[in-house]
């Protein structure tokens, strides 16, 4: 039972073909790492699946409902808003750049969505939300704004809020990338133990150790199109495709 | 001194005057130039192309002259218009025009994550733009409003036009009787209280904010 499917996702932006034609399943619990080259569609991808960005053909369906698919004439139509918005309830996203509110404290930053989406109980939401920063080792850290905080534990902080709406999946869109190196260890193992607990996770990254180690799944993405996918130790020990060898030899000299 | 304490109470009278018209624009002007200000990116073109040319008009021409349109030229038109009406109609219609565009460039000025976090959280357009953009546009906005408000001090002066007895006209009224320039003088310190009461309220509003960045 696959808990995402994305089939021959097109996108287009003006004229420059960005994707051209991927597919996805995810299964629950699976933790999935997208890899790939700047500028190869994967970040695209990834907001495609929560309709940050539209598609223009294809067939996205999340939990059995489907969010977007082809018409006759083979283009992509959305469904209503009320459908694609209960979807998106079921799918947490992490940004590179956090997207903290910055006029609210972090306890604030947490307790809005579940207050204001789902309604819940004020006392509730609250304790929710401490449960949350403790998980993610911001228990003292409630009452901070986001400018107080390191790049770390804003990005921590941003997790925990994508959890208070109690997603089914989580995406993250480079998590680590807007971090100075000494501050990725935090945030990635907020993620490893997020993988622990059997969280579905599809992550887009740089970090090959991340990817080597917690997710099962390999995506290598070029130009638009998958090019190679598999089990973790394959894609990133073993590549097929010279693309990927190229692809990983400069990643990892680079280190 | 003496003089000056027989200019007192027309002084007074005008300045009243002066207040009171502050007040009420501000108070009509400000959420006006809110609502002008997301109207105008509307993704309802027309709307937002009817913003583009509002704006256009009001802050393109003088106000002094739509001052003069709004009383002299509606009386043309068959309009009789209190004098009153026609001056909060030209000066909360031409600060309108000036803060709607302090909001929209403010507004813009958001970065595009904090819609995307929004939407990603379920909020609806109406809760993104009341709880997460405005309250951040609000804090990025007080120097140029500031900047508004001080003008709209000194801008009342422009209603001895259609002969409203605030403060400048009634200073002007004693300098020509009494042939002397200290009623102006008098005048200026006004407005400098003003300005600077406005002053240190932005400056206290700014410190209010400055709990985050």
């Amino acid at each position: 039972m696959y808990i995402l499917q994305a089939q021959d996702i097109y996108k287009k932006f003006n004229s420059t073909e960005v994707l051209k034609g991927i597919s996805l399943q995810v299964e629950k619990g699976e933790v999935i790492a997208i890899i790939g080259p700047s500028g190869s569609g994967k970040s695209t991808f990834l907001r495609c699946l929560n309709r940050l960005e539209t598609i223009d053909r294809g067939r996205i369906e999340i939990q059995g409902g489907i969010m977007v698919e082809n018409d006759a004439g083979g283009r992509a139509v959305y469904s209503s808003e009320k459908d694609i918005a209960r979807m998106r309830q079921k799918m947490g996203m992490v940004f590179q750049s956090f997207n903290l509110f910055p006029h609210m404290s972090v306890l604030e930053n947490l307790m809005l969505a579940p207050l204001l989406v789902n309604k819940a109980d004020p006392d509730q939401a609250r304790e929710t939300a401490l449960a949350l920063l403790n998980k993610v080792g911001l228990e003292n850290n409630a009452n901070s704004y986001p400018f107080e905080l390191s790049g770390g534990m804003q990005q921590r902080v941003a997790i925990a809020r994508a959890l208070a709406l109690n997603p089914d999946i989580m995406c993250f869109d480079e998590p680590t990338s807007a971090l100075d190196p000494e501050l990725t260890g935090e945030v990635l193992q907020v993620m490893k133990d997020l993988a622990m607990e059997h969280m579905t996770m599809v992550v887009v990254t740089h970090e090959i150790g991340f990817a080597r180690e917690v997710a099962q799944r390999v995506i290598f993405m070029d130009e638009g199109l998958i090019v190679e996918e598999g089990k973790a130790e394959e894609v990133l020990l073993n590549p097929c495709q010279e693309r990927t060898r190229n692809f990983l030899s400069k990643v990892l000299m680079a280190r | 001194m003496e003089y000056i304490i027989t200019l007192m109470p027309s002084m007074l009278k005008g300045w009243t005057v002066t207040l009171q018209l502050f007040f009420i624009v501000l108070i009509f002007a400000l959420p006006l130039g809110v609502v002008m200000g997301i109207a105008r990116l509307s993704h309802f073109k027309p709307l937002a192309w009817f913003m583009e040319l509002y704006v256009w008009l009001f802050r393109g021409t003088p106000l002094l002259l739509q001052l003069l349109f709004w009383y002299f030229g509606l009386m043309v038109i068959g309009l009789r218009v209190e004098r009153e009406t026609a001056v909060y109609l030209a000066f909360v219609l031409n600060y309108a025009a000036y803060l709607a565009e302090i909001f929209r460039s403010g507004i813009q000025s958001i970065e595009k994550g904090q819609y995307e976090a929004a939407d990603v959280l379920g909020l609806s357009q109406r809760q993104t733009m009341t709880k997460i953009i405005l309250p951040q546009v609000f804090k990025r906005v007080i120097p140029p409003v500031g900047n508004e408000v001080i003008n709209l001090v000194k801008d009342t002066a422009l209603v001895y036009v259609i002969a409203i007895s605030e403060l400048s006209r009634a200073a002007r009224i004693h300098a020509v009787r009494d042939d002397t320039l200290i009623p102006f003088a008098i005048a200026a310190l006004f407005y400098l209280l003003m300005t600077a009461v406005v002053q240190q309220f932005f400056k206290w509003l700014e410190s209010r904010l400055d709990y985050y960045r």
